[in-house]
């Protein structure tokens, strides 16, 4: 009997009316990432990554075939020396304080400010990674008959691009800024090369030199540990 | 099991070597609480450790019967949490909807329900005519208004509102109050304001801060009681709000 | 904005003009909606209206009125939620057959007119049935009779109605 003596809910009508017209459809790589991360949030706030968006992707697929191409003309392909950089640039770019305007608002969130950003960080890295291997592995299979080309070359900057990355971040959050996370990757990576050049004569020493390697993954180590404390999850009393 | 949204037991909050938030206790259920004071009083640094955004330097804190230290219990507790800070940016590219499907997911919101909260939202607000329209094309008054959607798309427990009408027009405000009435009903609502008319509307209590402290706790009758014979002030309220800090600052401090 | 104008922009992709056009329209259709059907029938019943109106509006000729095209449609989407409970609910869609808006005050008058000649037991099954809209085997333990009993007044009450009713079309 309640039912039917009530009024007719205009307003609820109109609310589920305007839940169809006005939703958004995810994607099909959304709904894939929804499902492989097990949040559909941390899936929308990893694809709205400033630094996965297609003009960025685009522009920098170009600059890695730039770098390849370099290598047309006999010269070593430079990739090695790009993507430790433009890795540093993407994840600097991707979330934090410095770069999300509601970042205080993101902080109360139950899908953590710490797994958004280790998220967008890696699929960024990865992204990076995997367009800097698909350039140097085509040129080193169309060149390696041509000139001898280092292993380390075509592979080999993985490890100072994680060095970089993960300095970058770490700087990039604690000082709040995406501008001088990405200042200081881009300046540490220069000085490495120089500093290569400096003392081996090559640049490419910067890479190829087996000893710097652990240095490097020190580096990584520390600026994740030094991540880690900034983005700690906040305790009831400290 | 208790009824009690907010339980704060001498809760302290230092920054170098300011007390932000000096030892202060605060019970709080379902109903409107309106959080007066002046500027540097500490109400954002208080609102902040509600939110779960800022952990207190000592003390302990049980928000909808849970220990906002623990990780699950912290998630849990700010899946029923609403947040509007006092500068909340914007993503001038989304538009209305697209910023509260936003965060309508990242606060868990189970996807199914998600068109229908977000709409309730929008409209409650009354935005519904801006739905889909892209956040920079918005006046300011409009923005606060998107932003006080998200923060009740997940039909909160608790409400954290920090200056929620800075830029809202007269007539905007008094449906804000209304909402805020409605919202009080079942949620527990902190409004930090200094705006003292808009406390005398819509909320059920009323608690003044000072220097990181709670000088006055009671409803707004009480505070305007307060201020019986005072001067400074041209409405009730004012008035109570002035004795109640004079009093304060000259060292009779109200539990 | 007149009703023609807001449909060719709601055709085009404009929510705001499907918003005007239910805050115009939406008030009357429940009105006579709920001459038939119960309050969550009727909200159900405009909401997927709205949802058809919004899918559809490409099909609205602008000769056509948008109160009589968008009746269509709600008597359309009632007929559906009908069809969708079972055939025990068949007559009502007789009772949304009018499309003038001077036929259905004549029909809601007729109707309870044609109710009135309805025996005890059978307009308490009538109500129950059909305006309540409670399953059978509820209405049989609510009147305290098999559900045979309860099925063959059903059947008398619409025979009847439709008699009552058959004179206006």
């Amino acid at each position: 009997m309640s039912d039917f003596d009530r009024e007719v809910d205009l307003s609820r009508v109109w609310t589920s009316v305007a839940g169809e017209v006005w939703r958004r459809h995810p994607g099909p790589v959304e709904r894939l990432a929804a499902r492989l991360l097990r949040s559909p949030g941390l899936a929308r706030a990893l694809l709205t990554t400033p630094s996965l968006l297609l003009p960025w992707l685009i522009s920098t697929a170009v600059i890695f075939l730039a770098g390849g191409l370099i290598s047309v003309n006999g010269a070593e392909p430079l990739v090695w020396l790009l993507a430790p950089g433009i890795a540093a640039i993407g994840i600097a770019y991707s979330y934090g304080p410095g770069i999300d305007p509601a970042w205080e608002l993101a902080c109360s969130m139950p899908v953590s400010d710490r797994m958004v950003l280790l998220v967008r960080a890696v699929a960024v890295f990865t992204v990076n990674a995997v367009l800097g291997l698909a350039i140097s592995g085509l040129c080193y299979l169309a060149l390696s008959h041509f000139v001898a080309m280092a292993a380390a070359i075509t592979f080999a900057w993985l490890i100072p691009m994680t060095a970089i990355s993960t300095l970058t971040l770490a700087v990039a959050v604690t000082t709040r800024s995406a501008n001088i996370g990405a200042a200081a990757g881009i300046s540490a990576w220069a000085c490495v090369v120089i500093a290569s050049w400096t003392t081996t004569g090559a640049f490419a020493a910067a890479v190829t030199n087996a000893m710097n390697y652990l240095p490097y993954l020190a580096v990584a180590i520390c600026a994740t540990v030094v991540l880690g404390y900034a983005t700690r999850t906040q305790r009831g009393a400290l | 099991m208790s009824t009690a949204n907010i339980e704060l037991t001498s809760v302290t909050r230092t920054f170098g070597r300011n007390r932000a938030v000096d030892g202060v206790s605060l019970d709080a259920g379902p109903g409107v609480l309106g959080l007066l004071g002046p500027n540097g009083a500490g109400k954002t640094s208080l609102l902040r450790m509600l939110a779960t955004v800022l952990p207190p330097t000592s003390g302990q804190i049980r928000l909808l019967d849970r220990d906002p230290g623990h990780t699950t219990e912290r998630r849990d507790i700010r899946r029923r949490l609403g947040y509007l800070p006092q500068n909340l940016g914007y993503y001038p590219a989304f538009t209305v909807v697209e910023f509260i499907e936003y965060f309508a997911l990242l606060k868990e919101v189970p996807p199914r329900r998600v068109p229908q909260a977000v709409a309730a939202a929008v409209e409650r607000v009354d935005l519904g005519a801006k739905a889909r329209s892209r956040l920079r094309t918005l006046s300011g008054g409009m923005l606060r208004r998107v932003g006080i959607a998200q923060a009740i798309v997940n039909d909160p427990q608790l409400l954290l509102l920090d200056e929620p009408t800075a830029g809202l027009d007269p007539e905007q405000r008094v449906g804000f109050r209304a909402l805020l009435r409605a919202l009080g009903e079942t949620a527990t609502v902190v409004v930090s304001t200094h705006l003292v008319e808009d406390v005398g509307a819509a909320c059920s209590e009323v608690a003044l801060m000072d220097t990181g402290h709670i000088v006055f706790r009671g409803t707004p009758a009480e505070l305007i009681a307060a201020g019986e014979g005072h001067e400074v002030g041209d409405a009730p309220l004012e008035r109570g709000y002035s004795a109640v800090l004079q009093a304060a600052r000259n060292g009779s401090v109200a539990a | 904005m007149n009703d023609d104008e807001l449909i060719t922009r709601l055709a085009g992709g404009d929510d705001r003009a499907l918003r005007e056009l239910f805050s115009r329209h939406a008030p009357v259709l429940a009105v006579r909606l709920r001459a038939v059907l119960p309050p969550s029938d009727v909200e159900d019943v405009l909401q997927e209206t709205f949802l058809a109106v919004w899918k559809g509006a490409g099909s609205y000729r602008p000769e056509a009125k948008a109160g009589g095209w968008l009746w269509g449609i709600a008597r359309r989407q009632a007929a559906l939620l009908l069809r969708r409970r079972g055939p025990a609910a068949a007559p009502l869609p007789d009772l949304l057959t009018q499309n003038d808006p001077a036929e259905s005050v004549v029909s809601q008058a007729s109707l309870a007119s044609a109710v009135a000649t309805l025996s005890p037991a059978e307009h308490e099954v009538w109500q129950l049935m059909y305006v309540q809209d409670r399953p059978l085997a509820e209405v049989a333990e609510l009147t305290g009779v098999p559900e045979g009993t309860v099925k063959s007044r059903a059947h008398r009450a619409r025979r009847l109605l439709r008699a009552a009713l058959g004179g206006i079309q």
